[in-house]
């Protein structure tokens, strides 16, 4: 049975091959580039412009796993930023500006209002799907309009000013000129890829992706881990919003918008299956850098904006091939015959 | 029957040569060869898993064979799409017909090439003259101005094959057309085929009705474990010879000692789900093993499901160690004792791309749960350790993928699944399907075990002799009531016996 123990390399390499194309492209434009990219300065650019998409992207990733979509965070990203906003700013006096509630309440409670907020949204979207059997893809899309249009409601369409510097620690502050954002990011990624690989709630997650009917009979229940996705997911856009404002320390509803498809390009990228099951938080954070490294590069490339967009969908594509061709790989199947045969030869 | 004389001279229309199919876990189809000739009627019986539906996937081109060459009409191929398969003459006419429900018979069948008059319009009496026409060249007689949806099941299958026909088919393969018939519905469908068997078209039925095999067809080949058991004239066999080569006689059976004690510790009493099963009265003692055997849809499989969790399992008491049994989904069942192995695993019991490591752990993740959500890993490789060797599941390691495990060491990874959770019940739905003779032998092995270690144990299965071998009672259900008791060791415990009372449901039935 030795030659069944063998590692499979090829898995292995297929496992990990985001690391190696993310490695490939920071060395082509390091190479390419030269000074200006490779600047600490730089690297912690690259870092912070990847940490608004990477909270975001935990969320996706969640609820990816499950077997469905979160089409919503962007709508909730841009809610929670104007609602907060709608709570602390001073309302202004000129007409036809943006309104605010004029209630100026502290940071502190407002931050747990809109992480509240968040939860709501996905606790909702959560319970259409699993009990009103409504199909996730419209049920998230629909909410991501309707969050976005009370968005706008509330801010009239303009763009609001002035959040306190209490509320944009975690997006704006940084400590020795290393952005807080970017280490709370890291440090979420570190917990939250712990978590979903030894706890039980991972297990459940990826076991109601990948056969919802096998994960009830074999004692989970679907319909609350579904939920719980989706209450992460949005906890997590609520978090993003928060962070956002408070590198921008303004807002307006059109905030994040786009950002939905960043989300499920960067985990599909990074080997989360969109049929759910497989893969891992830790892996969308490598489609995370690739999408930002990406980025950073071609604009100190100066490359024609226009060409950008293009661009970035090529490298997508070409890694969701990557993914289809992984999943055709298969490894060798072991049938009884082939073992009973294998037995009478070492006999 | 004046077609037995020709059929020495005439050619084949479909040979099926060495044909072998295998799915991950699964040897569909093994070496299997087939023929089947012009103005033949040609049964193809066999168990559920016995390999008929991968064969009709191959033959209508859905499913690409490993190995092996199919000649239609002359034609070799090794490999057909669903378009070449048409175009060869191979027509499948499946239990529900799938036609243009809201258009005439007319209209469904000159679709596509409907007459047109000279201002380009479609001329509606000539379409209908024509199709009146076609049908009156096969003798079946139909209102062609009458939409499809409003005509019975018989004559939507009859319309079905005589569009097949009009198609230029050669062969047209029938699955299950008698499921859902009345007598009378029956001898019109057979007096059609047998007409157009006449008339020199092929073939191929499939049903779970054996009489009716006896009844229309010429010849019968019988499928058991992916392979061709043989080919026989109809007129050369019994049911009984039929029943036992599906069954399969040269199995080495497995035989053990009754572990039954005196304890009761299941108990069912008048439990009863409208339409499904009635007043089922159960009695289950420590390490007793009680087999449960009917016709599909007698209701034992509801009554599996139903226990468990996994549907509604109506009024009426159940009892583990005399306590209510109240579960009313799957992981409640594990908790008060019951535990269930479905008969589609790939669907109920695995997760496939996850390791068998998290397969086996499932239910008791409860158990090996230690601060903040946190699984014990440790714990949990030396539990799996344990039942991979215990169970000698065959595996390269405990992180393989279950999917990719041969069928018989995935279903020892869901008895490792159940058996984890240390039932005081267990229910088994068939238990060996899909899965090799020598992993069979394996799996009595380990629920001769459970039963050892004082698990009340219930088979579910339409393997008579396996049930025989392994159980000390056995009970047939026909339609959802308990009818005949079996006990080990008894004069009367024969198969033969056994199908009968199986059998005699069919005959109350009707």
């Amino acid at each position: 049975m030795n030659n069944l123990k063998k590692i499979d390399w090829m898995k292995l390499l297929l496992d990990n091959f985001i690391w190696l194309i993310v490695a490939g492209v920071y060395l082509y434009f390091a190479s390419n580039i030269g000074g200006k990219f490779s600047t600490i300065l730089n690297q912690i650019n690259i870092l912070s412009h990847a940490a608004v998409l990477g909270i975001l992207v935990i969320g996706q990733a969640i609820v990816l796993l499950t077997g469905n979509f979160d089409l919503s965070a962007e709508g909730v990203l841009s809610l929670t930023t104007i609602f907060a906003m709608w709570l602390m700013v001073e309302p202004r006096k000129d007409a036809g500006g943006a309104m605010a509630s004029g209630l100026m309440l502290h940071p502190f409670i407002v931050i747990p209002i809109i992480l509240i907020l968040g939860m709501l949204s996905g606790w909702l979207i959560g319970t259409l799907i699993t009990r009103l059997k409504m199909n996730n893809f419209i049920v998230t899309l629909a909410m991501q309009l309707v969050l976005r249009g009370i968005a706008m409601l509330i801010s009239n369409g303009q763009i609001m000013t002035g959040s306190p510097t209490l509320f944009n620690w975690l997006g704006g502050k940084r400590i020795n000129g290393f952005p807080v954002a970017v280490g709370v990011t890291l440090i979420m990624y570190l917990v939250v890829n712990y978590l979903l690989n030894h706890s039980k709630f991972g297990r459940e997650l990826r076991a109601v992706g990948a056969n919802r009917d096998a994960a009830q009979a074999s004692g989970f229940d679907p319909k609350k881990t579904i939920t719980f996705a989706y209450i992460i997911s949005g906890f997590m856009a609520a978090f993003a919003g928060w962070m956002l404002l408070g590198r921008l320390e303004t807002s307006i509803s059109t905030l994040g918008q786009g950002m939905t498809l960043e989300t499920v390009a960067a985990s599909v990228i990074g080997g989360v299956s969109l049929k759910g099951g497989l893969g891992s938080v830790g892996g969308a954070f490598a489609g995370v850098m690739l999408l930002s490294i990406i980025d950073n590069g071609l604009n100190l490339m100066n490359v024609d904006p226009f060409w950008v967009q293009g661009i970035r969908g090529m490298i997508i594509l070409l890694a969701l091939l990557l993914e289809a061709q992984k999943f055709r790989y298969k490894p060798k199947v072991i049938h009884d015959d082939v073992i009973i045969a294998t037995e009478k030869t070492q006999a | 029957m004046n077609t037995k004389d020709t059929n020495k001279i005439t050619t084949p229309i479909l040979v099926m040569n060495d044909v072998s199919k295998a799915y991950p876990g699964v040897q569909a189809l093994r070496r299997v060869n087939l023929k089947v000739l012009p103005g033949e009627i040609h049964g193809l019986v066999g168990k559920n898993g016995a390999g008929k539906s991968t064969l009709m996937a191959v033959l209508m081109g859905i499913t690409e064979p490993n190995e092996g060459t199919i000649e239609v009409d002359g034609k070799v191929f090794t490999s057909m799409n669903s378009k070449e398969a048409i175009n060869a003459g191979i027509a499948y006419v499946p239990q529900h017909v799938a036609m243009m429900d809201s258009l005439t018979v007319a209209e469904n069948i000159l679709a596509g090439e409907l007459p047109k008059n000279k201002f380009g319009f479609i001329d509606w009496k000539k379409v209908n003259l024509e199709a009146e026409e076609r049908l009156k060249r096969l003798n079946l007689q139909l209102d062609v101005t009458k939409k499809v949806e409003g005509l019975g099941v018989a004559e939507q299958t009859m319309l079905a094959i005589s569009k097949a026909l009009f198609g230029n088919a050669k062969l047209i393969i029938l699955d299950e057309p008698t499921a859902s018939l009345s007598r009378s519905d029956i001898n019109r469908l057979f007096n059609f085929v047998k007409s157009l068997r006449d008339q020199g078209v092929a073939f191929v039925y499939i049903s779970h009705h054996l009489e009716e095999v006896f009844e229309i067809c010429d010849r019968v080949t019988v499928m058991r474990d992916g392979r061709v058991v043989d080919t026989k004239y109809v007129k050369d066999i019994g049911i009984p010879e039929l029943v036992m080569m599906m069954v399969g006689e040269g199995v080495e059976e497995y035989t053990r000692d009754s572990t039954c004690t005196d304890e009761i510790v299941f108990v069912l009493n008048n439990l009863t789900r409208r339409g499904y099963y009635e007043d089922i009265k159960l009695e289950l003692k420590k390490g007793e093993i009680v087999g449960l055997t009917g016709l599909q849809g007698c209701g034992s499989e509801q009554l599996g499901k139903g226990l468990f969790g996994l549907e509604y399992r109506g009024i009426g008491e159940v009892k583990i160690h005399g306590e209510e049994f109240t579960a009313m989904r799957p992981i409640d069942s594990f908790n008060q004792g019951l535990a269930y192995l479905p008969q589609d695993r790939y669907r109920y019991g695995l997760v496939g791309v996850r390791p068998v490591r998290e397969n086996v752990t499932y239910p008791i993740l409860n158990r090996l749960v230690r601060l903040i959500n946190l699984i014990n890993r440790n714990e949990e490789k030396k539990i799996v350790a344990d039942y991979i060797e215990g169970l000698d599941i065959i595996t390269p390691n405990q992180e393989q993928p279950v999917r990719l495990l041969s069928g018989g060491n995935q279903q020892k990874v869901v008895f490792a699944k159940l058996a984890s959770t240390k039932p005081t019940v267990l229910i088994l739905h068939e238990p060996t399907q899909g899965v090799d003779v020598r992993a069979k032998m394996d799996i009595f092995r380990i629920i001769d075990e459970l039963a050892k270690q004082g698990v009340a144990t219930v088979v579910i299965s339409s393997e008579i002799r396996e049930l025989i071998g392994i159980c000390d009672r056995i009970l047939v259900m026909n339609s959802g009531k308990l009818t005949h008791e079996y006990m080990k060791g008894a004069k009367d415990t024969t198969p033969e016996n056994i199908l009968t009372a199986i059998e005699g449901g069919i005959k109350n039935h009707e």
